[in-house]
């Protein structure tokens, strides 16, 4: 059973602050009236009111991302999308997304080669830069906690990162070059 | 040949012609309104009364308008977003999957909603062929009107919201327009879709002075003029008003006045529905 505060789309927020409060997502305002625009509880979080969604949503500009590598070329990489800001996709229901050439990492821009960065199946963390085109959304991982993290040696072996260029084998001590996520916790 | 009408190389039709005979139009399987008269009250309810939604059976009789039980919610566990709604002999169910990645090739800015309608064979007294039911499509469209408005489509670019309507069994076609509609709205809230609120519909006919509400399918056959609307009760704005028949414009502005009435009892059921889990 949800508390009573639970709120349904349509429903005017009951607010008992003043009026300088900022409208996040999951609210909206209407003849100055603000009301829910989804099924759930108000919280403030700082200044935002908001009703936090937990449901699989599509992802929007500046959201984290997780994502399987499917294919390469020279210019880029095509990732499919499974889970946006910690919620997993449902299964089927992935999106797609591309990471350009120039969006893998931020220095030496124009000697990156997208086989030495990336291979079919890897896991990347990266973040949404743009709606992109019709078919895909577009995707960077241009950052020290961006890349892959997790992937598999072409001995079958799941790697180990050494550093942000390499990841090494355990099973044959092979290293291979992808480009690498930050571990949380370093 | 000389007498007419004897061909031997062709099949020759009688020699004489008689007009058909027609059927007055009364139909035979009226069992409730048998030996009814334009002029008489409804039957069974009250001319305001909608029949109950999911009636439990319980030792007191229901109220007019029945307000105990609700439609059930999350019955689909691999849809985003379910809901099954029955009123006596009408049952349908939806289910709400998305927002997906769209398939088509053009970059829209605001998302999309395709409904889509299908009505089993057993839903009518007449069968209705699965692949060439024609009425699929314009029930969709009734639907797919009254909810577009609701939804905050600007919020999901390139993306399209898919909704199935099953309806299992249909008692008075606009009267199950009107449950598949309420049905939808309320999937649609449970999957976590933004909406500006929910859309409540109630379809109301005109017979002789009366306007009887949420006819079933007798009623509906003795109707002059039957008025489907739906709004949304938490804002007091209509989404989508559908007229068929024959309706002096004063009757078609008071069956919309009582509908709009009865939507706000309905939107208490849904409401209910969506905070039991």
């Amino acid at each position: 059973m949800l508390s009573d505060c639970c709120l349904i789309p349509g429903q005017p927020v009951p607010i008992s602050r003043g009026p300088a409060l900022q409208l996040g997502s999951g609210v909206y305002n209407r003849n100055g009236e603000t009301r829910a625009s989804l099924l759930g509880v108000p919280v403030h979080q700082g200044p935002t009111l908001t009703i936090p969604r937990i449901k699989p949503h599509p992802p929007a500009p500046n959201s984290v991302v997780l994502g399987s590598i499917t294919r390469l070329s020279p210019q880029q990489a095509v990732v499919s999308i499974t889970v946006v800001e910690g919620v997993p996709l449902p299964p089927g229901e992935d999106f797609t997304g591309v990471i350009r050439v120039q969006d893998i990492r931020v220095t030496e821009k124009d000697k990156v080669r997208v086989g030495e960065c990336f291979r079919g199946g890897d896991v990347i963390k990266g973040l949404v830069i743009s709606l992109g085109d019709a078919r895909s959304y577009y995707i960077t991982t241009a950052r020290n906690d961006l890349g892959v993290i997790f992937a598999t040696s072409e001995a079958g072996g799941t790697m180990e990162p050494v550093s942000w260029q390499e990841m090494r084998c355990p099973k044959t001590g092979k290293v291979e070059k992808r480009k690498c996520a930050k571990p949380e916790g370093l | 040949m000389a007498q007419s009408g004897f061909d031997r190389r062709r099949v020759n039709g009688p020699n004489e012609s008689l007009q058909p005979v027609y059927d007055d139009g009364i139909k035979e399987s009226n069992v409730l309104y048998k030996a009814w008269k334009p002029g008489e009250a409804r039957r069974k309810r009250q001319a305001k009364d909608i029949r109950p939604i999911c009636a439990r059976h319980t030792a007191t009789p229901p109220t007019p308008f029945v307000t105990q039980t609700v439609l059930k919610t999350g019955f689909i566990k691999q849809a985003n977003g379910s809901a099954y709604i029955e009123t006596e002999h009408t049952k349908v169910a939806c289910a709400v999957y998305g927002p997906r990645q769209s398939k088509s090739s053009s970059y829209h800015e605001i998302g999309r909603l395709s409904v889509e309608v299908k009505f089993t064979p057993f839903s009518s007294l007449v069968r209705r062929v699965p692949i060439r039911d024609a009425e699929d499509r314009s029930v969709a469209n009734l639907i797919q009107q009254a909810l577009t408005s609701s939804v905050r489509l600007d919020l999901l670019p390139k993306s399209v919201i898919d909704i199935f309507v099953t309806v299992i069994e249909c008692d008075g076609i606009e009267s199950c327009i009107a449950a598949a509609t309420v049905a939808a709205s309320t999937s649609l809230a449970k999957a976590g879709i933004e909406m500006l609120g929910l859309v409540i519909s109630c379809s109301g006919a005109v017979v002789g002075d009366d306007v009887w509400l949420d006819p079933n399918e007798e009623e509906t056959q003795l109707a002059s003029g039957i008025l489907l609307c739906a709004c949304m009760p938490a804002l007091g704005v209509m989404t989508n008003v559908w007229q068929t028949g024959c309706l002096p414009l004063a009757k078609a502005f008071q069956s919309l006045q009582l509908c709009q009435e009865r939507c706000i009892d309905i939107h208490q059921i849904a409401a209910q529905a969506l905070h039991e889990d």
